[in-house]
């Protein structure tokens, strides 16, 4: 009898573990995005202008290099940084000066944003300039209608005319 | 400030633990095998993986539903398989948990313990690793929120900057190939968990890996009752031109996920990386405990009358297991009270442990529980060996003298026969205690070899003033009764080497070297031998007739007699010096060879760690001090004399 209740008793103390794995491997729930809202990322990988332009070199020039190494253009590594904006409803809500990757500052720049916005009808404007000065040289403005649980990738393809809105 | 917590944390281990015990009793109580039931849930893990495996399919069309088909079209087989894969992945969370705390708690994490301890937080890492791994595969849309969130959290490392991100973000990025490369990482991780869980124990003496069967039995049947009770299931296909919302978590192994999301990927590393430092360190961070010399304390364990390192903060059940003692224990917890034993002299820190094992009236007797306490001083323990090599029990013998024949002039052969024709079974090296009037016991090897097991040789050494040498010398004559205990200690020529022996035997050490010589022989062990003895005189080389036969009549035996301090009328032309020295002078490379020391513990002392920087294995040195160490005290030096000292 003693061995049976102390038998009872093992299997009772199996059960707050067992229902403590059960319950705390899926519960409580976690929210990422609410339910009300969708997902807006900004992503994009992309090599700006070289800092400085290409410099025709000079015959001396030429004649001093090796044969092999005799390129007509003299064309500095460097490139620009990227200068991001992203406006969201009137309000800019992103704005960075991305360096170039690479110890010599010639790769291409990386960007990345993930925000969270409300669920519905938004006017978004993306802005870039790759070289070294002046204004914005890629803008794309769009009001998009974002569904509850949307996700919305902001890309860049300089082939493509610049920002791509989409899934 | 440590010790505030350590306190209160130890007493609720110890209350919690003997709660448990009620049910469980002292030998079967879960909390008591931490680390081995993280093994065995680890097992378990693997042998379902094994499964799912089989029927997992490595694509972007076909891992989702390969999982879903595990999961809903063999329910009793791949269904119960796919949660007790994770049930019992969550359960290793919560048992290595507490595996580490309780060793935190209890003190057990610094000094010595740090090499354990930092693989133990490599573990965790690892464990970690492979359980977010896991989530990925079912590429449901769990998998699809631990993709991303890794992905978003590495990108924050300068080497990343974003760009990873970009594999995840659209439908089109996400190949066959993906799950190629998770599934590769989620069978090379677990392979690097279990051989860094092998190095994590290894070097822990008897570390336990697996629990007692009742209870990895009983826990097996509750995850499979569990995973009945409440299936894993996958949470939608993923889709990544939707964003993830809500999901039901695992909070085992992704709260550091859910913190992503609420703060900055930065900040979560500062949060691990700091965590994680902070774990590393605690073995070096203040206070520290010392408490005694660096190098620790000794203690000579009776009945094996063996001397042996404790070091700092170490029990003296790790410290005898280490070296091979057979001192029994369960538990290892303070909860069994099995590794009871007696404090013979020295002051001891008892430990944390259930008073049902140990009353404060056997505490007031002197003793202890071996798995709960450290040295504070140099000290002896009496236990009682449950087993000795090969089974053979200790017992209580009579016998009578046979004969007495001087060997030298402080060396008596005493030759005793058992009464009633009885035949003791031990091993060459082992020794016996002649039990005294008045409880006191006389330690001496057996100078014969085990096949002559109808009487025994003992070689004993006059001590002036000795008990019982005197009265061997003076008072002893054939016929007289003896009563002896045995066989005793763990000192025995081991077969299961075909290393060629060094035997180095100091003065009446030559007695066990004998017995083992002659079982060689007996045996036909064709292992090249060299016996090394050393004395002080040549009056002192009491057998060198005998040694020098056995090289006669033995091609794999040398004999080297060694004199330290050879007089002029010894017209000595051997070896001279040191005898540890004029083993190195032969062998500079020890590597491959076995040493057999017997002798005083100066001796010993003196020549093992020159041995070592040699390149003698520690696995490969066999000693048995015969004398008391200057460390312990001096006021029984009668009590240990293997080979016949006093």
């Amino acid at each position: 009898m003693k061995k049976a209740l102390q038998i009872l008793f093992q299997l009772v103390l199996y059960v707050p573990l067992m229902a403590l794995i059960g319950y705390f491997s899926t519960a409580p729930r976690f929210t990422i995005v609410p339910e009300k809202s969708a997902l807006v990322r900004l992503s994009f990988v992309h090599a700006a202008e070289r800092l400085r332009e290409c410099r025709e070199r000079t015959p001396e020039e030429l004649a001093k290099l090796a044969p092999n190494m005799r390129a007509a253009l003299d064309c500095p590594r460097e490139r620009a940084p990227l200068r991001v904006e992203l406006e969201f409803d009137g309000e800019v809500v992103y704005r960075r000066e991305v360096a170039p990757a690479g110890l010599r500052r010639d790769g291409a720049a990386a960007v990345y944003h993930r925000m969270t916005v409300p669920a519905g009808s938004h006017r978004i404007v993306a802005r870039l300039r790759d070289r070294a000065s002046g204004e914005f040289n890629y803008v794309r403005e769009a009001t998009l209608d974002l569904a509850p649980g949307a996700s919305l990738v902001i890309d860049f393809a300089a082939a493509r005319g610049g920002f791509v809105f989409g899934a | 400030m440590t010790h505030l917590i350590h306190a209160p944390g130890q007493w609720l281990f110890l209350r919690v633990e003997a709660f448990f015990n009620l049910a469980f009793g002292e030998r079967l109580n879960p909390l008591y095998y931490l680390g081995a039931i993280s093994y065995s849930l680890m097992w378990l893990v693997v042998g379902s993986g094994l499964y799912l495996y089989i029927f997992f399919k490595t694509s972007v069309t076909d891992a989702y539903a390969s999982v879903e088909y595990l999961t809903h079209g063999q329910p009793y087989v791949g269904g119960v398989l796919r949660s007790i894969h994770r049930y019992a992945s969550d359960g290793v969370v919560i048992t290595m948990f507490l595996h580490l705390a309780r060793h935190w708690t209890f003190d057990r994490y610094r000094g010595f313990h740090w090499f354990s301890w930092l693989t133990g937080v490599a573990l965790l890492w690892l464990v970690y690793a492979a359980g977010i791994n896991g989530y990925m595969l079912p590429w449901d849309r769990m998998a699809q929120f631990v993709t991303i969130a890794t992905a978003e959290w590495f990108d924050w490392l300068p080497v990343f900057k974003g760009t990873l991100i970009r594999n995840f973000i659209f439908p089109a990025a996400v190949n066959d190939r993906l799950f190629s490369l998770l599934s590769f990482i989620h069978i090379g991780v677990p392979l690097a968990v279990l051989g860094v869980l092998w190095v994590h124990t290894h070097r822990v003496p008897h570390a336990r890996t697996t629990p007692p069967w009742p209870i990895a039995g009983t826990l097996t049947v509750a995850l499979v009752v569990l995973s009945l009770a409440k299936p894993a299931l996958s949470q939608g296909e993923a889709d990544l031109a939707k964003a993830i919302t809500t999901l039901e978590f695992d909070w085992f192994f992704l709260p550091v996920y859910a913190a992503l999301y609420r703060a900055s990927p930065g900040e979560v590393w500062a949060l691990v990386a700091g965590a994680t430092a902070l774990f590393a360190l605690l073995p070096w961070l203040p206070p520290r405990r010392r408490e005694g010399p660096r190098e620790g304390f000794h203690m000579l364990v009776r009945p094996d009358n063996r001397i042996i390192g404790v070091r700092e903060g170490e029990t003296i059940l790790d410290a005898g297991l280490r070296a091979a003692v057979a001192f029994p224990y369960d538990c290892c917890s303070g909860g069994c009270g099995t590794c009871k034993a007696k404090l013979a002299y020295g002051k001891v820190d008892f430990g944390a442990y259930q008073r049902t094992a140990l009353s404060d009236a056997e505490r007031a007797a002197g003793k202890l529980l071996l798995c709960s306490a450290t040295p504070l001083s140099d000290i002896e323990i009496e236990y009682e060996p449950e087993k000795l090599p090969g089974q053979i029990p200790v017992r209580t013998w009579s016998a009578a003298v046979e004969s007495l024949t001087p060997l030298a002039h402080d060396v008596m052969r005493v030759i005793l026969r058992l009464e009633g024709g009885e035949r003791i079974h031990f091993y060459a090296g082992q020794y016996l205690n002649i039990l005294l009037e008045g409880g006191e016991k006389r330690s001496f090897s057996f100078a014969t070899a085990p096949q002559q097991s109808d009487r025994i040789e003992l070689q004993i050494r006059l001590i002036p003033g000795g008990r019982y040498t005197t009265h061997v010398f003076e008072k002893m004559k054939a016929g007289d009764a003896v009563r002896f205990e045995g066989p005793l200690g763990s000192f025995f020529l081991r077969e299961d080497s075909e290393k060629p022996i060094l035997f180095v035997a100091g003065s009446t050490g030559f007695a066990p070297v004998k017995s083992m010589l002659e079982y060689a022989f007996a045996r036909g062990l064709k292992r090249k031998m060299v016996l090394y003895w050393g004395v002080r005189t040549l009056r002192d080389l009491y057998a060198p007739d005998l040694a020098r036969q056995w090289e006669r009549e033995h091609e794999n035996f040398k004999f080297v007699p060694v004199l330290s301090e050879p007089a002029p009328e010894d017209e000595w032309r051997g070896r001279t010096g040191l005898v540890h020295e004029a083993i190195l002078a032969d062998f500079p490379d020890l590597s491959g060879y076995q040493v057999y020391a017997c002798g005083s513990v100066g001796m010993v002392e003196a020549a093992y760690p020159a041995f070592q920087t040699h390149g003698l294995s520690q696995d490969d040195c066999f000693s048995d001090a015969f004398r008391l160490a200057p460390k312990i005290r001096t006021d029984a030096l009668e009590l240990a004399k293997l080979g016949g000292t006093t």
